[in-house]
């Protein structure tokens, strides 16, 4: 009986809460408010908020083309993966302070699942046989390097700083890291933290592939990249897959820099987890998408290999003295 | 629950695929200038795809010449079902000032089903305008008429309908004398 209860409740999870379904309307939101407010920028009126889930909607009720040179498995099953994927970090992030799932290293598995979208979009592409999916992909590897090293450092003096005040070395646990929160105050209040936190808001957008880091994707230059010949369904998928990526990244950040500030009642701290997002995602995605235009890949790597690098740097030294 | 709500989005987020089939340019500017800020088709979801596979509405300008002919056809027999076909501007319906060289194909009509042509030289934003949105509502007819048809047993009946159709005598002006006084 136990068993049957305790599955059904991680089956909520993965379904419900935080997983499947408040991922999908949380994304949505973020992505729509992204769009009125850049749309603002510009002096327009804008899309109506909703209009990424009519975008869904309408995809999943088009015909799915698959193209002759296709390899039609990896095609079709690429998109699920990234989502799967994708839904299942949403499991290992705390909101705020209390933690869904939780391991001695979500860190690192973090890492690696955060990676397994934009390979899931890599291998989709290349298995779709298109030139421009050939363009995007070796663009999308190249931004994937780009950010992971500001993004590991990133993560190494986090887990420097609270390992140091735990005694244990280092700290890849993201409940471990709620808890020190909650009972030291934020980790952004330590000085020694602020550039890692601005390192961060500086990886976001290029992790979600936003402008002005889209060159993978350039929609007007190579035609989405490697979505190119996706249609229909799931090309829904990945668009809703990029619009979970928004939320969950920025949910990362609330989890890592601003954790502690929680009331301790799951459904309000989703919420206040949730207008925090969109406050990061406004500023830090929308208003540099407004004023930006698209970075050339070679200015993207040497980017965040130089600029964002350093600053994460500062700050893992600092933890690494102990300050 | 969820077939209404796609029917319902099919006719709110209508996304656009641009054909140059050889046009002078002015036709581009003024699609152009509906995209932008002063007009913003974006307030009806409408959005500017680079691929054909991500499109709704094919949205064709220019008088077809002999090379474009070809590939404008396949341009749009890549995009999925349900789709709309609107033309601007008097070049693919009629050939316009370009009408009688040897190289000029137009009318689309003669191809394709056209579902919505836009006339003028150049048609004003607010006409393209006006002839995309209607177009969005015709997309929604088409989704009912795919799911009706699926209803029936039909696996892709309204597909092989809109390619056998034949367009209507009014669809086609009668060989543009209003631009060759
Ligand atoms: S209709 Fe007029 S403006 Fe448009 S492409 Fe033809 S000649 Fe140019």
């Amino acid at each position: 009986m136990a068993i049957v209860y305790s599955s059904l409740v991680y089956l909520g999870y993965i379904l419900i809460f935080p997983g499947f379904l408040f991922c999908f309307v949380a994304g949505m939101l973020i992505t729509g408010i992204d769009r009125k407010i850049v749309a603002k920028m510009q002096k327009r009126v804008g899309p109506p908020i909703l209009q990424p889930m009519y975008d869904f909607f309408k995809l999943m009720g088009k015909e799915t083309i698959i193209p002759a040179a296709a390899n039609k498995t990896v095609f079709l099953a690429a998109p699920i993966v990234g989502l799967a994927a994708m839904v299942v970090i949403q499991l290992f992030i705390p909101v705020i302070s209390t933690p869904i799932l939780y391991g001695t290293a979500d860190l690192i598995v973090i890492l690696y699942l955060l990676l397994i979208p934009a390979l899931a979009e890599i291998y989709g592409g290349s298995a779709s046989g298109s030139p421009y999916a050939g363009v995007g992909l070796s663009r999308e590897m190249v931004t994937i390097i780009a950010c992971e090293l500001p993004l590991v450092l990133i993560f190494l003096s986090v887990a420097k700083t609270v390992g140091n005040a735990m005694g244990t070395g280092l700290c890849f646990s993201l409940s471990d890291i709620a808890a020190y929160q909650a009972a030291n105050g934020s980790l952004m209040l330590k000085a020694s933290m602020i550039p890692a936190a601005i390192a961060m808001l500086l990886v976001i957008p290029g992790e979600t592939g936003n402008h002005p880091f889209d060159a993978a994707e350039a929609e007007t230059e190579i035609c989405e990249g490697m979505l190119a010949e996706y249609s229909g369904a799931p090309l829904g998928i990945y668009k809703l897959t990029h619009a979970i990526k928004t939320f969950t990244l920025t949910a990362l950040f609330v989890a890592l820099f601003l954790g502690g500030i929680g009331t301790g009642i799951v459904l309000l701290d989703a919420l206040i987890e949730f207008a925090i997002c969109v406050v990061l995602t406004i500023i830090f995605i929308s208003l540099v998408h407004a004023v930006t235009a698209r970075l050339k890949i070679e200015q993207l790597f040497k980017y965040y290999w130089t600029a964002v690098s350093t600053i994460a740097l500062i700050s893992l030294v600092l933890a690494w003295f102990g300050m | 629950m969820f077939k209404n709500l796609i029917t319902e989005s099919t006719a709110k987020s209508p996304w656009l695929f641009h054909i140059n089939s050889g046009s002078c340019n002015g036709c581009d500017i003024e699609l152009v200038a509906v995209l932008t800020p002063r007009y913003d088709a974006e307030r009806f979801g409408f959005k500017l795809a680079g691929s054909p596979r991500h499109a709704d509405i094919v949205v064709v300008s220019g008088p077809l010449t002999q090379q474009s002919l070809p590939r404008t056809l396949r341009a749009i027999s890549q995009v999925p079902e349900p789709r709309c076909i609107v033309t601007i501007g008097s070049c693919p319906q009629s050939g316009n000032v370009f009408k009688g060289s040897y190289s000029v194909m137009a009318p689309l009509s003669k191809y394709v089903h056209v579902d919505v042509a836009v006339a003028g030289c150049t048609p004003k934003p607010e006409a393209i305008m006006d002839g995309l949105v209607q177009a969005t509502e015709i997309l929604k007819e088409k989704r009912k008429a795919w799911l009706e048809a699926k209803k029936n047993g039909l696996k892709d009946g309204p597909k092989a309908e809109t390619e056998q159709e034949v367009p209507a005598a009014e669809d086609v002006p009668a060989s543009g004398e209003e631009v060759q006084q």
